[in-house]
């Protein structure tokens, strides 16, 4: 699987409990101009992998190479009226990093952005695997 | 007059084999284990010294001592090679851990230069010492240092056509 599959995965049974929270493995999201997750509000968008393949280890006879994998995630809700259990949510989606396997580095963190009247989470998970 | 470049596709190569008969270096193929995954190599040939002083001389005097040789290198580990495999020959099936821990002598080419017609060479026999496989989480690949205790001279030699 995919390790876009995997936090996919992982997402959905981390914040299953929260079930105002959806997660959607829907690829492009976007409807025009604007994207899904500005559109459906407290619904998880995973983006598609970015992959950067990297020597780790230069040898004589074979150079051992690494592959860095981004994903970016994201979700929308309400700016002034937040979901009261938005932090779990958020702690919940950043810790989907674990469901990825295979990984010898694995990371993640959010931004947020606040536009007019709601509040964008921006994930970004990093893999290195060789 | 050239410099030695070993990143135009004629890396650093090191083969062990096994000692055939009293000693000599006459490579039987099935017999060698190449090295993969080197990330460096020393050959080191250092000449002993003793030092004197004299009345009659404002500086010390020098005499020459036998040479300690040694071939050193780090490599990542690679399954078949470090714990041996299936194959003919005592350094094939035993590996570098088991030649190591058997004491097994071992003849070895290292090629400056690849192993076409015409590269240099210096060859010669001794014992794997000085493993120490290493892993971390990292950097997750197992590295060891390698040491081969050279019994007597490096040879330099050139490959054949």
């Amino acid at each position: 699987m995919s390790k876009r599959t995997d936090l996919i995965s992982q997402i959905t049974t981390n914040i299953a409990s929260y079930t105002a929270f959806k997660v959607s493995s829907e690829l492009p999201f976007e409807s025009g101009e604007t994207p899904l997750y500005e559109k459906n509000m407290k619904t998880v968008y995973i983006g598609q992998e970015d992959l950067d393949v990297t020597e780790y280890a230069p040898t004589f006879s074979e150079d051992i190479m690494q592959t860095e994998t981004t994903v970016n995630a994201y979700l929308t809700t309400d700016a002034k009226n937040q979901p009261s259990d938005i932090d779990s949510v958020v702690a919940g989606i950043l810790a989907a990093r674990t469901g990825v396997t295979n990984v010898f580095e694995q990371s993640s963190q959010v931004e947020t952005e606040i536009t007019d009247d709601y509040i964008t989470y921006t994930f970004e998970f990093n893999f290195t695997n060789l | 007059m050239a410099v030695i470049n070993t990143s135009a596709g004629n890396e650093a190569v090191l083969k062990l084999y096994d000692i055939v008969g009293d000693g000599n270096t006459t490579i039987i193929d099935a017999n060698v284990l190449s090295i993969p995954f080197m990330q460096d190599v020393t050959v080191n040939n250092a000449t002993g010294t003793f030092r004197y002083k004299t009345l009659d001389s404002g500086s010390e005097s020098v005499v020459t001592t036998p040479a300690t040789n040694q071939l050193s290198l780090n490599a990542i580990v690679d399954d078949d090679v470090f714990f041996g495999a299936a194959g003919t020959g005592v350094v094939v099936t035993d590996g570098l851990f088991g030649t190591s821990g058997n004491k097994t002598e071992i003849g070895f080419r290292i090629y400056f230069d690849g192993t076409d017609s015409g590269s240099k060479y210096l060859e010669g026999t001794g014992f794997i010492s000085g493993l120490a496989p290493t892993v971390n989480p990292d950097a997750p690949l197992w590295v060891t240092p390698v040491t081969i205790e050279v019994n007597g001279d490096f040879t330099e030699a050139a490959v054949t056509p």
